[in-house]
């Protein structure tokens, strides 16, 4: 008697400790297994919530930090098994110069990338979403196109509004670069009056990104991924060839 | 209570520095997680750093997940 019972205890700790970790599973995600696949080609960036800049932003912010995703795109271009880039974009903004970053990331990575816009893309998001081969746009999703601001300390000399003119100029010029927008069209959109409430700029919706040229095209997961088997049988699959 | 002023919340009510010491970069099983230190000292997974589409799949990596 004496010597069965530790062993009970055990199968029952045991027993407890499993179902903790499901009750954990369940809580989590409302689901106990989650389902597997084989290896992907395709790899998978996503930029959600705030672009977050050189300032850590409040824990309930939801944000998508730079010095993050910077390593994962060098680490995408350097392996030979990924062979294409989907960036999933739904973001209200953030540092301009994070965003230009990342921008500049994308548009230089030699693989074949593709970008969705789903909720949103607003601002900063702007120039991610048009940084790739191609860009695609959920038909509910929209885009803010304004002009940049500045928060916290600013000095009120005539430098500082040089500074922010010339930083709103190489936002302006990557998205007209990286997408078949006019200049003009862009600059008459970002300093409309009358669209956004006591703002300056313009909410452009699924279809009307695509007719302005900004986006390439409307559509979502199957779309985008129909697109990137595209261009990377285009380019003859990089990945392949190393192997050989 | 309504604030009327063009600062942002944050500003106002300053959130607590202890929470964001609390949260950092690891790395496990190879993997980038960004982690919450809890009182006992194991991790909470709160996000998954990874491009890799099927690194979501893996059960010890949802958000949630206790890593001791």
């Amino acid at each position: 008697m004496t010597n069965d019972t530790p062993n009970k205890n055990d199968d029952k700790q045991d027993t407890q400790q499993g179902g903790s970790s499901l009750v954990q599973k369940i809580q989590q995600l409302g689901q106990a297994n989650v389902a597997q696949a084989p290896d992907s080609n395709i790899h998978v960036l996503s930029i959600i919530g705030q672009v977050e800049g050189h300032v850590q932003l409040p824990p309930q912010n939801k944000t998508t930090k730079y010095e993050h995703l910077l390593p994962q795109l060098i680490a995408i271009e350097q392996n030979p098994k990924i062979e294409g880039l989907i960036i999933l974009l739904n973001t209200v903004g953030g540092d301009v110069e994070a965003g230009l970053a990342l921008s500049e990331m994308i548009a230089s990575i030699s693989k074949p990338t593709v970008s969705i816009v789903l909720g949103g893309g607003h601002s900063i998001g702007v120039p991610i979403a048009v940084a790739s081969d191609y860009s695609y746009i959920a038909p509910t999703a929209t885009m803010t196109i304004h002009p940049i601001r500045l928060t916290g300390l600013v000095i009120g000399v005539p430098q500082t509004f040089e500074y922010l003119d010339k930083m709103q100029d190489r936002v302006i010029d990557f998205v007209v670069s990286h997408s078949h927008i006019k200049e003009d069209k862009f600059k008459e959109l970002m300093f409309a009056k009358g669209n956004l409430t006591r703002d300056i700029g313009t909410n452009v919706v699924g279809k009307d990104a695509v007719e302005y040229g900004l986006i390439d095209g409307i559509g979502g997961v199957k779309e985008a991924m129909q697109k990137v088997n595209e261009l990377i049988s285009q380019t003859g699959g990089q990945g392949e060839g190393v192997i050989q | 209570m309504i604030l009327y002023t063009p600062l942002s919340e944050t500003d106002i009510f300053p959130t607590d520095e202890q929470t964001l010491v609390k949260r950092q970069c690891m790395t496990h099983q190879g993997k980038m997680c960004f982690v919450e230190q809890k009182g006992d000292g194991s991790y909470e997974m709160l996000q998954l750093l990874s491009t890799d589409p099927n690194d979501f799949l893996n059960g010890d990596f949802q958000p949630g997940t206790i890593i001791k």
